[in-house]
């Protein structure tokens, strides 16, 4: 469950979320868009205590939550293996200590997940973005997370990996019962994965509904957001 | 009619003080933020666990890698001393005093500033980028949301490092700097090393070592804590992590020269 209740976000003077409110239930996927710069990964930052808030309240039901970075993030001086296994063998919180073996059995298993094996023991540096992205995938979901953000999980990918992805969104979501917010601006990542769509234009809400809803044309947004017109009442350039 | 109000903020008087006064807060931020975290990392050194393994890789990093350096500077520094002085002081009949003046000079002072600074150019500069790579980068964020305490992962084992290694690096180069010093005097005055190692234990005290192995291990902490706190607070892209590993050399070497001065002050005065 998470529950955002009037966010207001300021960076100088400029605000960037303006009274934002939106609820994810337990079990569902609320895939955020909106254009580049509207806030979307402000948003996902404040859920997860990176940034605070001017004003409004933000609750996250008990557990973990989970960030998936949009440029993955990875710690470039561990190898994947130390990446994924991060927070297993540095949470101070996590009393359990985990012997090599066992370490080894879940790093792989999270990393068959995403479809990669074998690349233990490469460097972050080593690898293509689209493998980074998945590794950071794999290293975000090692805890079990009761609520998981993606910051655009599927941006740089192919469309075969995307659909890996976004049917691994779907899995963890039903095992898990984990509630998810997907930042993307891919139309299979919202028809795949979302249950809610969630638009955002200059930090405010312009459109709440299903994928479906929003596909067939909800309102101006998000109409002018699925013909990819460049006129409409959203506009790139005004600032 | 000319409004003098914006007249004035067109001259160069207006853009000084502006300039002044950004400069000001800056500083005070600046200090601001190294004492939180100095206070912040102190309290992690005494509670919860230390990786000793990290430890001993940023020891390696710190106080090996750096050797080469320090030791060259700090015997040429003892080189450069000898060879103006040792040739005076012996037409002067005071050769039975070179090797104990310039023990006194490496123990006392020379030893360990300039391994400091030789320290500050060579560790604090990468701490500091390192660092401030990781901000930049989104992977400092990244270790608060898998919830691990940055200070606790990055500051803790780099800092500890800088406060285990100062001292030894301090004996090395001292024992280096006395020892380049013979050969400076022998070469530059004929002086006899066999004078100049008998007067060498008149110029080692025990009060000095003391208060430099103190030294060693406040300047290890405050040059690792400085560096990795300019690069924890760095800002934007590559230009960040530039002006963060500029800010974090400056504030380093000053801070060595405030602090020494406030050792010579209260420990020889
Ligand atoms: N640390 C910061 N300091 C100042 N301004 C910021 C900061 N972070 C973000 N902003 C500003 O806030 C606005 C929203 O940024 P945000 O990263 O949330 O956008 P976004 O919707 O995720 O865009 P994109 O799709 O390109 O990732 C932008 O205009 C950006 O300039
Ligand atoms: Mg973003």
């Amino acid at each position: 469950m998470i529950k955002v209740n009037n966010l207001v976000k300021k960076f100088d003077k400029k605000t960037v979320l303006d009274d934002l409110s939106f609820e994810v239930a337990d079990g569902e996927t609320l895939a955020v868009v909106g254009f580049s710069g509207s806030g979307k990964s402000t948003v996902l930052k404040i859920i997860c205590n990176l940034l605070t808030q001017d004003s409004g309240t933000v609750y996250t039901s008990e557990g973990d939550v989970a960030m998936v970075f949009q440029y993955s993030a990875l710690f470039d001086s561990l190898n994947v293996f130390d990446n994924i296994a991060f927070a297993l063998t540095e949470r101070p919180d996590i009393k359990k200590k985990y012997s090599k073996s066992e370490l080894c059995e879940i790093v792989s298993q999270k990393l068959k997940l995403v479809g990669l094996s074998g690349i233990e023991d490469k460097y972050p540096s080593e690898l293509s973005g689209g493998m980074q992205k998945r590794v950071s995938f794999a290293r975000a979901i090692v805890t079990e997370p009761k609520t998981i953000l993606y910051d655009e999980p599927t941006a740089g990918l192919d469309p075969i990996s995307s659909t890996l992805i976004e049917d691994y969104i779907v899995r963890l979501k039903e095992e898990t019962h984990a509630s998810s917010i997907v930042v993307t601006h891919q139309m299979s990542t919202i028809t795949r994965t979302a249950d809610r769509v969630l638009m955002i234009y200059k930090g405010k809400k312009v459109f709440e509904g299903t994928p479906e809803e929003m596909l067939n044309y909800g309102n101006e947004y998000t109409k002018q957001f699925v013909t990819a017109s460049l006129h409409g009442p959203m506009q790139m350039l005004a600032e | 009619m000319i409004d003098i109000r914006k007249t004035f903020k067109t001259t160069a008087t207006y853009y000084l003080i502006r300039l002044f006064r950004s400069q000001v807060q800056d500083f005070f931020t600046n200090l601001g933020e190294v004492s939180i975290m100095s206070v912040l990392t102190i309290i992690n050194l005494f509670k919860g666990k230390i990786k000793w393994k990290e430890v001993i890789y940023q020891c390696y990093r710190f106080g090996v890698t750096s050797l080469p350096i320090t030791l060259s500077i700090v015997g040429m520094t003892s080189v450069i001393v000898a060879t103006q002085v040792a040739s005076e002081m012996v037409k002067q009949g005071g050769e039975n005093f070179v090797g104990m003046m310039i023990t006194m000079l490496i123990i006392r002072e020379a030893g360990i500033i300039m391994s400091g600074f030789a320290i500050i150019s060579m560790i604090g500069s990468s701490l500091a980028s390192e660092v401030a790579t990781m901000r930049v980068t989104e992977q400092i964020d990244a270790i608060s949301v898998l919830k691990v305490d940055p200070i606790r992962y990055l500051f803790v084992p780099r800092v500890l490092s800088g406060m285990l290694m100062m001292p030894l690096i301090w004996v090395l180069s001292s024992l280096i700097g006395v020892l380049a010093g013979s050969f400076a005097s022998n070469l530059a005055s004929g002086l006899s090393y066999r004078a100049y190692f008998d007067s060498v234990w008149y110029g080692i005290r025990i009060y000095d070592i003391n208060v430099n192995l103190l030294k060693a291990v406040v300047y290890g902490f405050t040059i690792a804590l400085i560096c990795c706190t300019f690069g924890y607070n760095a800002k934007g892209g590559a230009k960040g992590v530039g002006i963060a590993t500029t800010k974090a050399v400056v504030w380093s070497f000053v801070a060595l020269v405030i602090l020494d001065m406030i050792f010579a002050v209260s420990f020889f005065f």
